[in-house]
């Protein structure tokens, strides 16, 4: 081998050695790169998996009410009497735009629920974060059964779920009567109570009074009226004293001379709307009621105002946050807190408490001269500033608890039929929520001596359930004869009417309230009766019976089932899929 | 491959080494992932102050004026949040350690970016109605953590900002009626005047006025219930320690449940006492033993709406708030923090924001600032009612401990609530 290609070789060999020590550096450099991506990869892929599971978490729960953590849109429930004005001004808070510090728009919406149905939803996981019963006594009744489902550890202080309220606007509860039943009562010269109007009642059969039924403030006021009445006292009522028989006996008998419950003042306003003064002679409600009459009828139907001389109850339709956050509820948001905050500031404004004045509340800022010219207590001997001057003694929140619970055993008992549209018409998911309307109805009846039949007609009547207690076996009946309903045929509406009120005669209890509740989608035109046959039976009918008609989607006769109500003494209503349980509800109350 | 390259790659290879390692290390270590390596001086700092309620419109409209002077400390711009709440709530929620305290030798950095957030709302200060609630606080997280989270001495120690006392308010149609049948106001007169029998017709009044109404607020909702309570039991026994056995005697629980015999609203009782004499006026109470700022807030609003003022009355056993600035000292908030709100705790003590507190009833805790200090003081406006500018010569109940409190509030619970 020449020198020259042993050279060669050994450098071509050299080289070759070079190029595998560089292959072998670039490799390891590489690997090392690798190696750094990978755990790179790994770290950063683990967060972007837990922000994953994080979302998947979140859309697990999303069956629970749920907002965003920086939301300052404020949810706020609200009593029926109190809505109308309260609603003027959320619209004007929100049109004001208010920002939180990281610049969130405060926003309130509101939604209206009856102050008894406020305290169940808020001891779950209520749809609204702050809450405006007609009555403080609401908020302490949610309290109570808080701190009795979280008791404190070791006696210590009891947690609360209401936070501090704010009030805004007031007013006292009375006695509305027309002037001359005021007047043939003692006003003005002497004061009325609630024993003269409960003695008026049992004694004159054609007094009608009304109170609304116990899941409002006014309602409940009247109640507790009867037992202390009942009872012989003005303060110091128990549970025992409640459940005496004598007390119970004469709770009973004032119930029984009530023409109907319902829901609530604002419905009565508007029946004495319709029907005029006939109607009732008196009836239980805010004083802010009889100002807000009196203005719009001036002074030929005028309401007077009567502060019960044994003491009644205030309307202070507190404004109270709730302290949401348990485990596996999404907490009051920061932005939130700062939405109430602002939003009861602005309910304080001097224009917010000029617009209460207005509306005949009497403001909580108390620099406000009820008295002062232009005040709608000015200048009128309806209602009296300076009155009440003594109250009923509200007991604890358990005695209150057993009131309502007794309440629904001294009341008029009811015996309503259900009458039920199951034409073909009716099918798909109209005929789904009228099931889940009708149940919810069954369940809200809760007087053992209430009785409910069902009449479901489509082509001709076509299943009769008569009256029927409902006790446990009786309100399982029930519910399984509604769930059996299906939709097919014809609408013989005024036949169903008709068979509903025959047996209502039949039955005659005149103790009792009796009503039909008749439900349709559609035009009569299968019935074998008509409107004049039922015109003559309800005019000829000795015992009175009321007739709620209403009127599901579109499609309904609306002329023939205002008619229907108009004989019946009753009412008319719309509803379609959204609203036909809450309606149903409704009307459970007046029961 | 040249050496210029394999140098290049190397480099390369190294940072990303580093890289990896730091984020292993990190993720060994829990350290945050984004946690900055410099010390950040925030541009505003947030103080948030839990007030009682009887201090709370003069704290909150101070905290705006504090607001918008843009203090600063330590180069960060100070913000007040105001959190209002009785004190007796408050105590409830340290208590449970809702406000989320961190267990003892655990430090914000030790614990996750969630659980971080959760400490940005904990309250750097406290104004409770009273000293002894901080102490209540302090004992309870001293059984919990082993140390003090409210200090008595040293830069952070509690200062009252304001003081007040618990009197008689009595609408003065009432009192005069009261004071003819059976004499001087006192818890026992009023005892007495709670079991008539007849009520005001028996003692004299108009038979309008119906029972005899006494206003208490709520223990369960306002501290000054629960030292109405301890004040009746004070003149009930002729002194000022009362103790558990005290309060659990048969004869006294009998006594005081014929005096609570004449709340009127056991049901929907309120935290606002003296806003409720304005509000709901002698239908709710014909008188009870009240805040003196409370009641000489609502003087005028009880003269506007029903036309029959208030007379305000001296007790012989009085109730003292104090309403003590109480910084937390824990490592929950930051020092900065802690700093911004003894900025604010010595704005409150200026004499401008002092005087300031003469408008809402309170008497000043400056000593430099004399109750008639402001043209508004309530204390001038209501001299013919009866407020006085030196409290008479009274004997100061003293401050019941956790063991009276709690025996009381069940007691109310038990025998009024229920």
């Amino acid at each position: 081998m020449s020198r020259s290609s042993q050279n060669r070789r050994n450098k071509k060999g050299g080289t070759k050695a070079s190029k595998r020590r560089s292959w072998l550096i670039i490799g390891l450099v590489f690997g090392l790169i690798f190696t750094g991506c990978a755990v790179t990869s790994v770290l950063v892929g683990r967060q972007v998996l837990d922000a994953i599971f994080q979302r998947e978490a979140i859309t697990e729960n999303a069956a629970a009410l749920t907002w965003a953590a920086d939301s300052a849109d404020l949810t706020v429930a609200v009593s029926p009497v109190m809505a109308p004005i309260l609603a003027q001004r959320v619209d004007a808070f929100n049109s004001l735009s208010q920002r939180t510090t990281d610049g969130q728009t405060m926003q309130v919406v509101l939604t209206e629920l009856a102050p008894e149905k406020m305290v169940e939803t808020s001891l779950g996981q209520p749809p609204f974060q702050a809450l405006v019963p007609d009555s403080s006594l609401w908020l302490n009744q949610i309290d109570q059964r808080w701190a009795a489902d979280h008791p404190a550890d070791s006696g210590g202080i009891a947690p609360r779920r209401v936070g501090d309220p704010t009030r805004f606007a007031i007013s006292p509860i009375v006695l509305a009567a027309w002037e001359d039943t005021a007047r043939s009562l003692g006003w003005p010269d002497a004061p009325v109570g609630w024993a003269e109007i409960q003695r008026k009642a049992i004694s004159d059969p054609n007094f009608k009074w009304n109170h609304p039924n116990t899941q409002h403030a006014t309602g409940l006021l009247a109640t507790l009226a009867e037992f202390y009445a009942g009872a012989g006292l003005t303060r110091g009522l128990t549970a025992e004293i409640a459940n005496q028989q004598s007390v119970l006996d004469y709770v009973r008998d004032v119930e029984a001379t009530v023409r109907f419950y319902g829901e609530g003042e604002d419905v009565i306003v508007q029946r004495l709307d319709e029907e005029g003064r006939d109607f009732l002679d008196a009836f239980v409600a805010q004083e802010q009621t009889v100002i807000r009459w009196n203005e719009s009828h001036g002074s030929r139907d005028r309401l007077i105002a009567l502060y019960p001389k044994e003491g009644t109850l205030w309307t202070d339709h507190p404004l109270a946050l709730l302290e949401l956050g348990e485990p596996g509820e999404t907490a009051v948001t920061d932005n939130q807190r700062r939405t109430f905050a602002a939003f009861g500031e602005f309910l304080l404004s001097s224009e917010s408490q000029g617009a209460f004045l207005a509306a005949g509340y009497r403001p909580a800022d108390v620099g406000i001269d009820l008295s002062a010219s232009g005040s709608p207590f000015a200048g009128t001997d309806a209602v009296d500033p300076s009155q009440p001057k003594t109250t009923l003694q509200i007991p604890s929140a358990q005695v209150v608890e057993v009131v309502q619970n007794v309440w629904y055993y001294t009341k008029r008992p009811t015996n309503v039929y259900l009458v039920v549209d199951t034409s073909g018409s009716m099918a798909g998911e109209k005929m789904d929520r009228t099931r889940t309307a009708l149940q919810s109805f069954v369940s809200q009846i809760q007087g053992d001596r209430d009785k409910v039949g069902i009449v479901e007609f489509g082509s001709g009547v076509k299943r009769f359930e008569p009256l029927r207690t409902l006790n446990d076996g009786g309100r399982n009946q029930m519910l399984d004869v509604i769930a059996g309903m299906e939709a097919d045929g014809y609408t013989a509406l005024l036949d169903a009417v008709w068979q509903a009120q025959d047996d209502l005669q039949t039955v005659a209890d005149g103790e009792a309230i009796n009503a039909i509740v008749v439900m349709t989608d559609g035009q009569e035109n299968d019935s074998y009766r008509d409107m004049a046959d039922l015109r003559r039976s309800f005019e000829d009918s000795r015992t009175p019976v009321v007739v709620f008609t209403i009127a599901f989607g579109n499609d309904a006769d609306d002329d023939l089932l205002e008619e229907l109500a108009r004989i019946g003494g009753g009412q008319f209503r719309r509803a379609d899929e959204t609203d036909i349980e809450e309606l149903y509800r409704i009307l459970s109350t007046y029961f | 491959m040249n050496r210029t390259r394999l140098i290049f790659i190397s480099i390369i290879a190294v940072a990303v080494l580093i890289v990896a390692g730091s984020l292993i290390w990190r993720s060994a270590t829990g350290t945050p992932v984004d946690a900055g390596l410099t010390v950040e001086r925030p541009e505003t700092v947030t103080v948030r102050v839990i007030v009682a309620l009887p201090v709370e419109p003069w704290v909150r409209d101070a905290a705006e004026r504090f607001n918008a002077a843009n203090k600063q400390v330590e180069g960060s711009q100070v913000q007040v949040e105001i959190i209002a709440m009785d004190g007796l709530t408050a105590l409830g929620r340290w208590d449970r350690n809702d406000f989320g305290a961190l267990p003892a030798d655990t430090t914000p950095d030790q614990i996750s970016e969630a659980q971080q957030a959760e400490l940005a709302d904990f309250p750097t200060a406290w104004i409770p109605d009273s000293r002894y609630l901080v102490e209540l606080a302090n004992a309870s997280y001293k059984e919990r953590l082993g140390r003090d989270v409210f200090l008595t001495d040293g830069q952070y120690r509690a200062r009252p900002i304001a003081i007040s006392l618990f009197t008689w308010g009595i609408y003065a149609s009432r009192a005069d009626v009261l004071q003819e049948a059976l004499g001087e106001i006192s818890w026992e007169t009023i005892h007495q005047a709670a079991t008539t029998a007849g009520g005001w017709p028996a003692l004299g009044g108009d038979s309008a006025w119906g029972f005899f109404k006494l206003a208490v607020p709520d223990p369960s909702k306002n501290v000054g219930g629960l030292a109405a309570m301890i004040a009746a039991a004070g003149e009930y026994y002729g002194r000022t320690d009362i103790s558990v056995e005290d309060v659990t005697d048969p004869e006294f629980q009998q006594w005081l449940g014929e005096l609570m015999g004449a709340v009127t609203n056991i049901s929907g009782g309120s935290a606002y006492t003296a806003e409720d004499f304005a509000l709901f006026g002698y239908s709710v109470g014909d008188g009870g033993q009240l805040l003196e700022s409370d009641l000489l807030q609502n003087m005028q609003g009880v003269l506007t709406r029903w036309e029959d003022p208030l007379v305000i009355r001296y007790p012989e056993f009085v109730t003292w708030f104090d309403f003590p600035f109480t910084v937390w000292v824990g490592p929950e908030t930051s020092a900065l923090e802690k700093n911004a709100a003894l900025e604010f705790q010595r704005y409150l003590l200026s004499e401008d924001e002092q005087a300031a507190a003469l408008a809402s009833g309170l008497r000043p805790a400056n000593p430099d600032v004399a109750v008639t200090a402001s043209d508004d003081s309530l204390f001038v406006k209501w001299a013919d009612q009866g407020v006085q500018q030196v409290v008479p010569r009274t004997t100061a109940m003293r401050s019941p401990n956790r063991d009276v409190l709690l025996a009381l509030l069940r007691w109310y619970e038990l025998n009024v609530t229920k």
